[in-house]
């Protein structure tokens, strides 16, 4: 009984045509495929690899389709930050030259230390021109130049004598302010002690540095934006030693020498003050604690750091 | 050619795939990259006749000037308040010193009292960083004054279907903070100092065209 059931349902699912239904009549059970959503689609080719095989051919397909290049391109005309900084001698310009310190100081030329000497040979393959007698002068007048637009706010010709890595840490916060910088003169010829040559990216992409030593005599007088004194003083020279670096895009034919930031011995005097009392404030009490020394708000001074 | 056929269907697909994930959409518009230079900073917004007046500088005073003292401008716009109610309290603490002023805003229960004490504390702190004032309590208040904002329509729900059309009122607010004590309060005028008045206006009376 059951085979004879068994074969009049296959008979009623079969393909042969019968009375109760018509030859063309689609069969009673017939599975339509619905269109979902369309989820997670995995590729044939994909699917029997396995994730690292997978990741390989994704690599392969997009080092073959290269994303639209930059229709803006940047170009990176200063370095980031000073290549291993020069270290000046402690007690530099405060021994005298006639001592047998100061001899051994004043005689120690760049001839020393061979990297630099390397450097200076790729910068003078790039810059034919380019001496370690004449170039200190030359230095110096750009770092004059700079500090006097920065004096007068001239932004167009700073940035042509500073590197961008150098024009905000020399602008900011002067928005509001008026600054009065003279130079009075030089106490002794400034000269190089340092060069280096690095590359970023490629390794043809030179970027040269070099470190020239100034000791000059200087005036600044810093005023705010109601005119009242911050800083220094107009009739005030000051004797300052200075370790300034400055850049060139050796691979750029048009490229200048442009001032790239200071090196700052940590033997240096501690500047002056500022003229105002700035106030420190001290540690967040609860109202239950109380004051475990007595500094309730004292003001200090405090040295600015610029 | 199976492999290669492979290659470039799983290549459409990854275009496909990666085709929306481009990365200049997913930077800020204001960036260097390309296909989305669209400057959209703060310049767009228009900067009040308040706010710029803290960017006037002074030329450097000489040595005998009297020192100038620091003015402070600052604002806040679209507090929802009302003008009206707000202008009590800034006429309450015009002439204070800030301290004084705090104070009296904090132990006030008004709701504009909470926004002029937030405004005051961030124009002391501008103050302080910015523009070059030594100690934080030698300001007072010496401009302090309320307009209007922009208002927006609303409809409020009346019984019976009607409706009526309803104002949201919005004020700003600005002040001006000045180095020193507050000055002086003027002394009132007395009878006295008036009948003397209207008796020098008869005395100052000449006559004219006669002889």
């Amino acid at each position: 009984m059951a085979a004879a059931l068994r074969a009049a349902g296959l008979g009623l699912l079969g393909r042969r045509a019968s009375a109760l239904r018509p030859p063309g009549a689609a069969p009673p059970c017939l599975a339509v495929p619905v269109r979902t959503k369309r989820r997670l689609f995995v590729p044939d080719w994909a699917r029997e690899l396995s994730p690292a095989e997978r990741e390989g051919r994704l690599r392969a397909a997009a080092r073959a389709l290269p994303e639209d290049r930059l229709e803006r391109a940047f170009f990176l005309a200063c370095t980031a930050d000073i290549i291993d900084p020069y270290v000046p001698p402690e007690g530099d310009a405060r021994m005298s030259s006639l001592s047998k310190d100061g001899l051994r100081q004043r005689v120690e030329k760049l001839k020393q230390t061979a990297a630099s000497q390397l450097a200076l040979r790729k910068v003078k393959d790039h810059v034919p021109d380019f001496s370690t007698k004449t170039f200190p002068e030359k230095a110096q007048e750009i770092f004059i130049e700079a500090h006097n637009c920065l004096a007068n706010f001239n932004k167009q010709k700073l940035h042509s004598l500073v590197t961008e890595r150098c024009y905000p840490d020399m602008v900011r916060g002067n928005r509001y302010k008026t600054i009065r910088w003279s130079f009075v003169e030089s106490l002794e010829p400034p000269r190089v002690v340092h060069i280096r040559c690095n590359s970023i990216v490629n390794p043809s992409n030179l970027y040269g540095q070099v470190t020239v030593r100034m000791h000059t005599r200087q005036t600044l007088a810093v005023y705010d934006r109601f005119g009242r004194l911050m800083y220094g003083g107009e009739q005030v020279p000051k004797d300052v030693l200075e370790y300034v670096v400055f850049e060139r895009y050796l691979v750029n034919p048009y490229g200048t020498w442009r001032m790239h930031g200071k090196i700052v011995p940590e033997w240096a005097p501690p500047k002056d003050p500022i003229i105002k009392t700035v106030m420190i404030p001290g540690p967040a009490l609860d109202s239950s604690q109380e004051v475990k020394e007595h500094k309730e708000e004292t003001s200090e001074q405090v040295q600015r750091q610029q | 050619m199976a492999a290669g056929r492979a290659l470039g269907a799983g290549g459409s697909w990854l275009r496909g795939l990666l085709g929306w994930a481009r990365p200049e959409r997913w930077l800020a518009s204001s960036s260097v990259f390309p296909l989305s230079c669209i400057h959209t900073s703060a310049c767009l917004q228009k900067v009040g006749k308040w706010e710029k007046k803290n960017r006037i500088v002074y030329p450097p005073q000489l040595p005998g000037e009297p020192r100038r003292p620091a003015e402070i401008y600052h604002c806040r716009r679209d507090i929802k308040y009302s003008k009206d109610k707000m202008w009590y309290l800034a006429k309450l603490i015009k002439g204070m010193s800030i301290d004084q002023a705090l104070a009296q805003l904090e132990f006030n229960d008004k709701k504009g009292a909470k926004v002029i004490k937030e405004v005051l504390l961030e124009a002391q702190e501008m103050a302080v960083k910015n523009h070059n004032v030594e100690f934080k309590s030698n300001l007072h208040i010496a401009e302090s004054l309320t307009g209007r904002g922009q208002y927006t329509k609303r409809i409020r729900y009346h019984g019976k279907g009607m409706f009526g059309i309803m104002k949201l009122v919005r004020c700003h607010y600005f002040v001006k903070l000045v180095e020193g004590p507050p000055p002086p309060p003027e002394p009132r005028k007395t009878g006295f100092d008036q009948a003397k008045e209207y008796v020098q206006q008869l005395r100052n009376r000449t006559l004219v065209h006669t002889l």
